[in-house]
């Protein structure tokens, strides 16, 4: 089982998710495939300089063991950080189409929106801006 | 010590604003004043002293080195002029303690990049910027804002984890993150296996936030569903966070070849979509992606009249299209849409001002002399040797002007004055770079950079281009081919990423 370490996983689980987010249209297994992609980054930055025999880098470690190195562990706190706040955030987002198109199949949402985009210079065309403008209420 | 100071300012005015929403528009003059103040420090004499600098009083390998090099100077003053021009620019509008908070942290995150000498941090900052931009673009919660977002996130999340893999392979071959041990390491075995491997990795990552076609699929949407002001500050400004870091990282790897194609790629494709696009704002934001290709075949001609050139531009650049962008925001609370049609019917509802800051836009990004644009691009005309490089900048010049024509009956009369333009003196911000270039252009680079423009072959060249491309306007108007935009969605996107890492990798492993 010597092929079976933190960075190979990890290449599995950047390819998996890669995958899932070209593949799959639903926004919400896009999400989770993101948070698979984000994650195997994670992996494979803690894996890449430790061996099995290693020892976990706290005192008091044992005399003489190889201790893995401390850096990149101390480095994947930010990273895990920054991936909790863009699922979070990304999830608010989804939410907010939902709200508005009652679904979260992105090609729905796409098509929708483009429509939306495309109805949207017609109708600015023939109102009054000062009528049909949104944007000054929602400053 | 005083480099850390530059971003954490405006970290701690953003928490400021926070603490006490109610002054949170007083937060936006402060910092705007301590900026003026730092950077007229770090321009002083004084200033070699405080050049590099480790935050915190740790050692090289593990701290996070901070240094003022000529890259960061012109981009610190790039961010102080779009400040000042953004921030007059929303003056008179209602701003929400919200906005000004992340506009704080946007402001003091792109400062903590260019003066950031460690890939991690990098890796940090660029994450920050694209959380900030994100909820920035989306600010008015209309749904092709929060669609372009949306998409902007997963795409700037993936980049940044193929990113943080590059990082992570080269922390396990040189054990530093610093870029000057990477550079040692590079330098002392250049044909490490690793190489291709960790420059593909943090090309590619990094690709996916400076607006590099093909990996930058969501910028289109982005760029022209921001708020004016926000859309002003990514295409001048965060767009060009990627661009410095891809600088840095050309400094450690072999990448000029790399640079060249991408370059070659990013310009045409920005120039042939800019000409097909109707919609002011679209146009804008593909011509980031032209003008950007410009940046990359000068980073890729790799010489020091050509690494000017590009510190210059990209200075320019900033100027010129932030004004635009303004202008066609200003130009859209006028008329109510941004369709090119509809702008250039109903033209006499726009403000003279704002026609005439478009103008001064055009005129300068068809790099037309005097102006800044012709001024920055001389320097790379002249410099990029062979003739594929000169076909290319040529092709790029064309392709710009054929897109802007366009605009000319814009500025065509009734010249009735029509209200009065609350943000004009945004644009006279703007405006003094963009034509006192030449000065300012030689007191930041020395005296030769100005030698091309003064090139009278160079400026008969730059007018004859323009006119070339006029002519293509007039032809190209008659056709019907128009470039899909279905690539603009997620998937192609997502999947456009995947496939131009394998590219990176391949040129630079068999290159």
């Amino acid at each position: 089982m010597g092929w079976l370490s933190g960075t190979t996983v990890a290449m599995v689980l950047f390819a998996v998710g890669t995958t899932v987010l070209i593949v799959r249209k639903d926004l919400v297994i896009k999400l989770l495939a993101l948070g698979l992609v984000n994650s195997s980054g994670i992996l494979f930055l803690i894996s890449i300089r430790f061996q099995p025999q290693m020892e976990a880098p706290i005192l008091p470690a044992k005399v003489g063991s190889a201790i893995a190195d401390p850096f990149p562990q101390a480095l994947v706190l930010s990273a895990i950080v920054i991936n909790f706040a863009i699922l979070a955030l990304s999830l608010v987002f989804v939410m907010l189409l939902v709200e508005r198109y009652h679904s979260t199949d992105c090609e729905r949402i796409e098509h929708a929106v483009e429509t939306e985009k495309a109805m949207l210079g017609r109708r600015d065309r023939t109102v009054n801006p000062s009528e049909g403008d949104t944007r000054e209420e929602t400053r | 010590m005083i480099l850390p100071l530059f971003p954490l300012s405006h970290i701690f005015l953003g928490l400021a604003a926070i603490a006490w929403r109610a002054s949170a528009r007083a937060t936006l003059i402060i910092g705007l004043i301590v900026d003026i103040a730092l950077v007229a420090i770090a321009f002083s004499p004084a200033a070699h002293c405080l050049s590099s600098t480790v935050a915190g009083g740790w050692t090289d390998v593990i701290g996070i080195r901070l240094a003022l090099d000529s890259l960061a100077l012109d981009l610190l003053l790039l961010t102080v002029l779009l400040e000042l021009a953004v921030i007059i620019y929303l003056w008179r509008q209602r701003l929400r303690p919200s906005f000004v908070i992340l506009l704080q942290f946007l402001v003091g995150a792109v400062m903590a990049l260019v003066l950031s000498q460690d890939l991690f941090n990098v890796y940090v900052i660029l994450e920050l910027l694209t959380l900030v931009s994100f909820l920035l673009v989306a600010y008015d919660r209309r749904t092709i804002q929060i669609w372009a977002s949306l998409k902007y996130l997963i795409l700037a999340s993936v980049g940044m984890s193929i990113f943080l893999l590059g990082v992570a392979v080269t922390y396990a071959n040189v054990g530093s993150l610093g870029l000057a041990a990477i550079q040692q390491a590079v330098a002392a075995n250049p044909q490490a296996g690793w190489i291709p491997l960790a420059a593909a990795l943090l090309v590619a990552g990094v690709s996916v936030k400076a607006g590099i076609l093909t990996f930058s699929l969501w910028l289109p949407d982005a760029h022209s569903a921001a708020p004016a002001a926000i859309s002003a500050f990514l295409s001048g400004l965060v767009i060009k966070m990627g661009i410095v870091v891809l600088i840095r990282l050309a400094g450690v790897f072999p990448l000029a070849l790399v640079l060249q194609i991408l370059g070659a790629i990013t310009g045409i494709g920005g120039a042939i979509y800019a000409m097909s696009s109707t919609d002011l704002k679209r146009m804008l934001a593909f011509h980031t992606l032209s003008q950007i290709g410009y940046l990359l075949i000068g980073m890729g001609v790799a010489n020091e009249t050509a690494a000017r050139g590009v510190l210059a531009y990209a200075l320019a650049h900033g100027s010129f299209k932030a004004l635009l962008f303004l202008a066609a925001g200003a130009a859209y609370d006028a008329v109510g849409s941004t369709e090119i049609a509809e702008l250039i019917s109903s033209r006499h509802r726009i403000p003279l001002r704002t026609r005439a800051a478009l103008l001064l836009g055009t005129l300068a990004i068809v790099g037309l002399p005097p102006f800044d644009g012709y001024i920055a691009k001389a320097p790379l005309l002249d410099a990029a040797h062979g003739w594929t490089n000169q076909i290319l900048l040529l092709l790029l010049g064309i392709g710009t002007a054929a897109s802007f024509a366009k605009l000319l009956p814009l500025f065509k009369g009734p010249y009735r004055r029509v209200g009065n333009d609350p943000v004009w003196e945004s644009y006279v911000v703007l405006a003094l770079p963009i034509v006192l270039f030449l000065p300012i252009e030689r007191a930041l680079f020395g005296p030769a950079i100005i030698l091309p423009a003064m090139n009278w072959v160079i400026a008969l060249e730059s007018i004859a281009v323009v006119a070339t491309g006029w002519l293509m306007h007039r032809v190209y108007r008659r056709l019907s081919v128009r470039p899909s935009e279905s690539l603009f969605r997620l998937e192609p996107g997502m999947f456009a990423i995947l496939l131009g890492f394998v590219a990176i990798y391949l040129l630079l492993r068999l290159g």
